[in-house]
């Protein structure tokens, strides 16, 4: 490992470099590719399975199902824990992560999202 | 009239004095957070703290006192801001006489006593505890200190600070005679401020801020106060009795001179703040009485052979 | 001196969670204390079996955010060991790895708190500053900083190309060069150790009495270490050293610590190396037949242990958790006694608490 020289010249390094300070929101910060952000689905690829539904570990995510056709999916992301889960179990990979954040809302209609709304289905 | 007014409240009284304080404390806060490669707060943010204090509502545990504790900030403010007067600045000096060191450190002591006071008015248990550790604390740091800025007195035959201040023009600043006891007193004057290495009366992790644990408001902007105006008077004090301000032809340039003496003492009080860990409270009664008290003799020992 | 207790918590400077320590002092000399936990329980085992084997995998990782992948980990294994499937090699190379990340990050983590404790907060804020190191490798890996959901049951969940595994080398480099300084300069810095030094000596023999594990035993001369002991595949592959001190006081557990981390990054090496090619995930059933499993692994506090009972649905039938802080905590009341009131931050910050994990 590299030898260090003391506290002291650490002090004094520090003082002359830049502040590691991100300033953020001021300048912009790249979220990584891995990372589990809102919710976004692939309407096509969508069946209406509801694997999805059943491993979410914070029952953040439902399926209203009328018959074969008509069916809703909706997802509560104030609920959801942002594991990954859904996206993982997906065996067509329909839903999955984006990369925005998830901003708070002062509107309770927010609070639910629609993912997929399949033939007529009422909410 | 009105000249011992302006002198009184503005230069080198109470404006002059705040104002130097909000400064200290903005020089400190960036210095450190530079070292600890962050960012540091604006200018104004020493003001807007004390603006901020002063909005916010008063309480005391019950039981406590209140009108101590009303009294005691505004008494150590008063002290310390008297004790400014005294200082040269620069070598501008309308209040100086004949032995105004000795009333200088008697003054500066008084916010101490003010702090262990204000940890027993106000009942809390880490009030008591943190005003308990400042008395440990003053007795093992006050002796050294007071040892070590005998020297300059007695090198230059006054106890008058601007006297001392002046005979450095003819023998050159007096640091250069008495290294060790310079660092004494900047020794001695960390422990007077509660700076790191010897916060010990309000180390956060033990009694989360001393016998300031359950000050708000109006009584604890005073208190910042204090410890700023504190800090500046003995910065002052320590460049005024160790460096000087040579005689130069121009009031400027003196001027421009103690403001760099002031920023290097700054720098000196930010610099051992951010490299040193806490000592424990014994650890510091053993540093003091068996290494400092004695280095302090022989530095007056020395100064006393070299004056004669 | 008259008698007085202090309350430390459940607020307090001091603590990154809640517990409640009344400390009995007579000026400044400690005379004991008693503790109270409790307060961040959250009833996991028992949400553990209202919920499936692969909804329990993300309610683990949220026991803990420092140890969180480790929990997760143990209990991927266990559930493994129940279901008779081997996962592939290199998903248990990426799971060794991501957990001696996670041991790096939670010693400078540590080193950050004890430093401000003491009253040096220019070494916190340096580890923690080349911590951020080891959560952006995490981050660009697996896509979250504390909470990773890398591992699902039969694997994990990413792989590592060719550029990944050179970033994260690059980055394995400089932070190596980066937290060489902030390490010697706690190991040669006086003052650090004249606080810890000599500081609440805990012997072996109190050690094995209260089955404390991890940092903490291994300062005390006591040579446990589950990499080593009862290893997960695939550390019973990897060569490293487990790290003892005789003293048992604080600055010997510092001292553990510090060796430990970079005994870790030599590991994280190590493991890049030796990680073969192939899938990083295999499938497995959702019905775990009935058994009962045991499987203990090495948090960065000391030895996790999981419990697992099944009785052939997908949800279990009982888990249950045991964490290294749990033994930990039973020392403070005996540490407590023949120090200093100023050396409460030391003793606490010795034991590296993790309240989240030892409440569940």
């Amino acid at each position: 490992m590299a030898k260090s020289k003391g506290l002291i010249f650490e002090m004094f390094e520090a003082l002359f470099s830049k502040p590691e300070t991100v300033t953020y929101p001021y300048t912009p910060v790249e979220l990584p590719e891995g990372f589990r952000g809102a919710l976004v689905i692939n309407a096509d690829a969508c069946t209406g399975c509801g694997l999805c539904v059943r491993d979410c570990p914070a029952n953040s995510l439902a399926l209203i199902r009328e018959s074969r056709e008509v069916y809703q999916l909706r997802h509560y992301p104030a609920r959801c824990a942002y594991c990954g889960q859904c996206q993982a179990t997906c065996p067509r990979g329909a839903i999955s992560h984006s990369n925005e954040m998830v901003e708070s809302t002062t509107e309770s209609e927010a609070l639910v999202v629609v993912l997929k709304n399949e033939g007529a289905a009422e909410g | 009239m009105l000249e011992g007014l302006f002198y009184l409240l503005v230069f080198p009284g109470l404006g002059f004095q705040i104002t130097c304080g909000l400064a200290f404390e903005w020089v400190d806060r960036k210095l450190l957070a530079r070292f600890q490669r962050r960012v540091g707060p604006r200018w104004y943010q020493p003001l807007a703290d004390l603006i901020k204090l002063f909005s916010k509502e008063d309480l005391l545990p019950t039981g406590a006192s209140d009108s101590i504790a009303t009294i005691l900030p505004l008494v150590s403010l008063a002290a310390v801001l008297t004790a400014g007067l005294y200082i040269p600045m620069a070598g501008f000096t309308p209040f100086s006489f004949e032995g105004d060191l000795i009333v200088i450190l008697f003054l500066m002591s008084v916010p101490t006593l003010a702090y262990y006071l204000a940890g027993m008015a106000s009942v809390g248990i880490y009030s008591i505890l943190g005003g308990a550790r400042s008395l440990l604390q003053y007795f093992s740091y006050e002796v050294p200190l007071l040892l070590a800025l005998s020297g300059p007195a007695i090198l230059s035959g006054s106890w008058s600070v601007a006297d001392i201040m002046a005979s450095q023009a003819e023998l050159g600043p007096f640091i250069l005679y008495q290294p060790v006891g310079f660092g004494l007193a900047v020794a001695g004057l960390i422990g007077k401020l509660k700076r790191d290495p010897l916060d010990i009366p309000k180390a956060t992790s033990e009694v989360v801020a001393g016998s300031l644990t359950e000050f708000t408001g109006t009584k604890l902007a005073f208190w910042h106060l204090v410890m700023d105006v504190q800090a500046v008077v003995g910065i002052f004090l320590l460049i005024n009795l160790y460096f000087g301000v040579p005689a130069v032809y121009s009031p400027w340039l003196a001027v421009l001179i103690f403001v760099g003496e002031a920023l290097l003492m700054t720098f000196v009080l930010s610099a051992t703040s951010a490299v040193f860990a806490r000592l424990r409270i014994d650890q510091l009664a053993g540093l003091g009485w068996r290494i400092l008290v004695p280095l302090g003799l022989a530095q007056l020992l020395f100064v006393i052979f070299m004056g004669v | 001196m008259t008698k007085t207790t202090i309350p430390i918590g459940p607020q307090h400077p001091l603590l990154k969670e809640p517990i409640s320590l009344n400390i009995d002092i007579s000026g400044e000399d400690v005379l004991g204390g008693s503790l109270r936990i409790g307060y961040v329980h959250r009833g996991i085992e028992r949400l553990a079996q209202e919920r499936t084997y692969v909804q329990n995998v993300h309610l683990i990782e949220r026991i803990c955010g420092i140890c969180s992948h480790v929990h997760t980990t143990t209990y991927c294994y266990a559930v493994e060991s129940l279901l008779g499937v081997e996962i592939p090699v290199r998903a248990q190379y990426i799971r060794a790895l991501m957990c001696e990340l996670e041991r790096i990050h939670s010693h400078l983590l540590w080193f950050g708190i004890l430093a401000k404790h003491v009253g040096l907060e220019m070494v916190f804020m340096h580890s923690w500053h080349n911590r951020e190191i080891v959560l952006d490798i995490m981050e660009a890996l697996s896509g979250g900083r504390v909470i990773h959901a890398a591992n699902q049951i039969g694997g994990v969940r990413f792989d590592l190309d060719a550029e990944r595994e050179a970033m994260v080398r690059n980055m394995l480099h400089k932070l190596e060069e980066q937290v060489g300084g902030v390490l010697d300069g706690i190991v040669h810095e006086t003052s650090i150790r004249a606080r810890t030094r000599g500081v609440a000596p805990i012997t072996a023999e109190q050690i094995r009495q209260y089955c404390v594990v991890g940092p903490v035993a291994r300062a005390s001369g006591v040579d446990v270490d589950m990499r080593r002991d009862d290893p997960l595949p695939p550390y019973d592959r990897l060569d490293f050293n487990v790290i003892t001190h005789q003293d048992g006081d604080a600055w010997a557990r510092t001292m553990v610590r510090v060796e430990e981390t970079r005994e870790s990054l030599k590991l994280c090496e190590m493991i890049l190396d030796q990680m073969p090619g192939g899938p990083v995930t295999t499938r497995v059933s959702r019905k775990v037949p009935a058994g009962e499993t045991v499987v203990r692994s090495e948090a960065p506090r000391g030895e996790v242990f999981y419990y697992l009972r099944s009785v052939g649905s997908d949800h279990p039938a009982r888990l249950k958790i045991r964490t290294p802080t749990l033994a930990a905590l039973s020392l403070i009341p005996v540490q407590l006694s023949e120090i200093q009131v100023a050396d409460i931050p030391v003793v606490l910050a010795g034991i590296d608490l993790c309240i989240a994990c030892a409440d569940r």
